[in-house]
């Protein structure tokens, strides 16, 4: 009896850890993993379209496929993909990692750039703080989002529900990655984002369907399933229309689906254009070593189901979930692992470097990029633009090269982990209100409104370059700024802090910290060991006015009086600078001094015998 | 002149000033000095291409890495010397004493000033020195600050690790700038200051042989150092 009381409770015990095993295990999808074949899946699979539904062609209303439905569904687990880093920005539970690249708010008219982002990188703001909706935050950035995240956030405002049974949402795009489809059009993404029509975005994208009509200029009761005919004939609903024949047997398409990223899909959000003299042209400048050498993104930036990506920077694998984190650095590839398991070469073969003469607290002071990696330092600092900054690849970009927001790079600066790496750096301006919270900037649509009218008058070059704000503009922001927020009105610029003191003058407080430059790690184009810094000579940083130390990095701002000034690189080092100025400009000084003095004695020398000479005679 | 019995003596013709010690001591250090000069130029050069003719110096020293082991030989020279006087002014009674009369008093402050007015042509009297006059005594202590510089930001590039590991942050770079500067100022101070001094003067051109043989003329001693002069010869009476 005992013995029998035994054997039932034990096998309760196993069936309770079943139980408690399988309730915590996510199933795994058809997608999900990967049964060893290196050949691409081929993606023959009906589309369907949000709530579930599979899309024939002669459906009427033709409506969008959900990628959501498409491409999760029964085949691969959305859920676990939108923990991933390109989805996962908004959740707070997610380390913010190294600093990255921020959005940029941007309106040249009020003197504002802003870096924005949902992760907790220091000097930035959230769009909230910003005075951004979620769906204003969409509107002006989604063009680069790559779906979910910030594009699936569930409006809080009521006007904004309407709005998001309208458009929909912007769920994770897997094409704009994974479309190996020559015919991928990412910058109509951008259109449609423009159009609010969110949920037709990511099927406009493809060869295959083309999306007419407008979101935005629907009312708030309008159905995209049942669509009634509208009055207005300027106002066209939202709609597709799949190319002939791309529906197969059984409402089948077939998707050029790309296991791995091309690195043309990575481009469309992460290019850059350096404004250098020499190489604005993409023909003209070199490409990474890396992907001369044939590696594509993907190869380093890894990432499995989760698509928790490698961003690349060593220190990664303290935060990072994906077990490649740490081998996957500069170092991770390069360098052998403990115990030398790699003696001649790195992963794929990576050149193990010598560093032949190299004094090796180099290593320590430096990361890899800061010799290996961006454009080759010059005298000072130059203008880039990225994808995410100055929308490239859309329709429409202003091409010039003074558009805001203005990015300066490369920048010498310390980073967290107290190493010297290339930077890209952008100088904040912004009008924002001091209270009890702190200083916070003034809400986007305030500013373009309320000061924007305020300085219409101020003339705004062609180019799209910062108008040329005078102190008097400045005070004229901040009389409006008054009459609009609670708190005592601000404006930021360049490093500085301008305000009405007690008796409401405008003071000026310089170095503030809510001014400081906000600044992100680079790490390509990677250079070759022969075109590294220091390959040439130890003098390619270790001599007077070498940009290393010497560069100088120029202080961007719309105030009339500031523009043109710089800040030398070595004040972005983590010690000070002022004392390696003030010591070098004694020496300077007391040579003049010392040898002023000698002269002016041996004059005086010469000037008395010849004087006694003459007196003689 | 004559002794105070009336008895003539005899004046000597030339003046031992220097002994052996200090002549060798200065020969190491002029040599050395102007090696460090000549092999500096193109070191100095290679860190300013944005000067396009800096290139073009180095280029014709020929081969960098062999300039730079020729300028740490004079440098090891400079320091071994200057190890050496340490000891001299230490250790030996000639030495002692030549350190002790290169001290800095407050008659050469007053010299100075006497100096200036006969240059202005407000006094008609030149001040009269000891054995080393403020300009001599310049000239010793300028080395010597000199050296410590040269030889400290000198070393602290010739061993970039120590530095980077040890020293504060931009040491490195500082100790470039300083080094360099202080090379010109000692360069400039030796061809224009110094040598105007011991050379190129009226009274001194086209240069003498002092630094070689030691001796300086009875009568440029009385010029130059009247008072040591007197000291010399009291005490040879």
């Amino acid at each position: 009896m005992k013995n029998g009381l035994v054997l039932t409770a034990f096998l309760c015990l196993l069936v309770f850890c079943y139980c408690a095993a399988a309730a915590d295990t996510v199933p795994k999808l058809l997608g999900d993993e990967s049964d060893g074949s290196m050949a691409h899946p081929i993606h023959r699979i009906p589309l369907l379209a949000e709530e579930g539904d599979e899309i024939g062609p002669d459906d009427d209303p033709l409506l969008p496929f959900s990628t959501k439905q498409t491409c999760g569904g029964v085949c691969h687990s959305y859920d676990v993909i939108a923990t991933g880093w390109h989805f996962n920005a908004t959740d707070a539970n997610v380390p913010p990692g190294r600093p990255g690249e921020p959005w940029i708010l941007t309106d040249g008219r009020s003197g504002t750039q802003i870096p924005i982002s949902h992760r907790a990188w220091p000097g930035t703001f959230t769009p909230r703080q910003a005075g951004l909706s979620d769906r204003l935050f969409l509107k002006i950035f989604g063009r680069h989002l790559p779906g979910g995240g910030a594009g699936e956030l569930d409006p809080e405002k009521p006007e904004d529900i309407m709005r998001s049974f309208v458009s929909g949402k912007l769920q994770i795009n897997c094409l704009s990655c994974h479309d190996g489809d020559p015919g991928h059009n990412q910058a109509e993404y951008d259109a449609q984002v423009k159009r609010e029509n969110f949920r037709w975005a990511a099927a406009a994208t493809t060869s295959f369907a083309t999306v007419t009509g407008s979101a935005k200029d629907m009312p708030d009761t309008y159905d995209p399933m049942m669509p009634e005919p509208l009055n207005d004939p300027k106002k066209v609903p939202p709609g597709i229309t799949y190319r002939a024949n791309t529906f197969g047997d059984k409402k089948t398409v077939l998707l050029n689906i790309l296991r791995e990223s091309p690195s043309n899909r990575c481009y469309f959000c992460h290019s850059n254009m350096y404004l250098t003299d020499e190489h604005t042209e993409k023909w003209t400048g070199d490409e990474d070593i890396h992907m001369t050498a044939g590696l594509t993104c993907v190869d380093c930036h890894r990432n499995g189901i989760d698509h928790g990506i490698v961003r690349g920077y060593e220190g990664e694998a303290d935060t990072s979930a994906n077990p490649l984190a740490a081998t996957s650095s500069c170092r991770g590839c390069h360098l052998p692992g403990a115990g030398d398991e790699v003696p001649v070469a790195g992963r794929l073969g990576a050149p193990v470097p010598e560093h032949e003469d190299l004094p090796p607290v180099h290593l320590e002071k430096l990361s890899c990029t800061a010799c290996h990696s961006g454009p080759w330092p010059g005298d000072e600092t130059i203008l880039v633009k990225t994808s995410r900054a100055h929308r490239l690849g859309t329709i429409g970009v202003n091409k010039s090269h003074e558009a805001l927001p203005h990015i300066v790079t490369p920048v010498y600066a310390t980073g967290d982990d107290g190493k010297i790496a290339p930077h890209k750096l952008i100088w904040p301006s912004y009008w924002a209100s001091l209270t009890d919270q702190g200083i916070t900037p003034v809400a986007f649509e305030t500013v373009t409104s309320v000061v924007g009218a305020a300085l219409a008058d101020v003339e705004r070059p062609v180019s799209g370059d910062w108008p040329a704000l005078t102190i008097d503009n400045i005070v004229t922001g901040l009389k409006v700024v008054a009459g609009s927020v609670e708190g005592k009105p601000l404006y930021v610029s360049a490093g500085n802090l301008y305000s009405f003191d007690d008796s409401g003058d405008l003071s000026q407080e310089d170095d503030h910290p809510a001014a400081k430059p906000y600044l992100w790690s680079i790490a390509h184009n990677v250079r070759p060991a022969a075109q590294s810094l220091g390959a040439r000579r130890c003098e390619d940083c270790h001599s007077p006015g070498a940009p290393f130390f010497f560069g100088k990095i120029a202080v961007d701002t719309p105030v009339e009086n500031r523009a043109g000034s710089f800040v030398e690189m070595n004040q972005m080092h983590e010690a000070s600078g002022p004392t390696h100025v003030a010591v070098n400009k004694f020496f300077k000084y007391m040579i003049i001094t010392v040898m002023t003095l000698l002269i002016l004695h041996i004059m005086g020398d010469l000037f008395r015998r010849f004087m006694t000479k003459m007196s003689a005679k | 002149m004559k002794k105070s019995n009336g008895a003539a003596t005899v004046e000597p013709e030339y003046v031992q000033r220097f002994g052996l010690q200090f002549r060798v001591q200065h020969i190491i250090l002029f040599l050395g000095t102007l090696g460090l000069i000549f092999t500096g130029i193109p070191l100095w050069c290679l860190g300013r291409p944005e000067y396009g003719w800096t290139q073009s110096v180095v280029r014709f020293f020929g081969p960098i890495a062999t300039i730079r082991h020729i300028h740490r030989a004079f440098g090891v020279s400079l320091v071994l010397i200057s190890i050496y006087h340490l000891l001299y002014t230490i250790l030996t009674r000639q030495g002692r004493r030549e350190f002790l009369e290169l001290l800095p008093k407050p008659k050469d402050v007053a010299d100075v000033m006497k100096n200036s007015l006969y240059f202005l042509g407000l006094s008609k009297e030149r001040p009269r020195f000891r054995r080393y006059s403020y300009c001599e005594k310049f000239d010793y202590w300028a080395v010597y600050w000199g050296c410590v510089i040269i030889i400290s930001t000198g070393l602290a590039q010739w061993f970039p690790e120590a530095t980077g590991r040890y020293a504060p942050w931009l040491t490195y770079e500082l100790a470039a700038e300083i080094h360099a500067d202080e090379a010109i100022l000692a360069t400039l101070a030796l061809f224009v200051w110094h040598f105007y001094n011991v050379h190129f003067n009226p009274s001194r051109f086209p240069g003498t042989l002092l630094w070689w043989h030691g001796r300086m003329s009875r009568e440029e001693m009385l010029r130059e150092h009247p008072l040591e002069y007197e000291k010399l010869m009291s005490a040879r009476e």
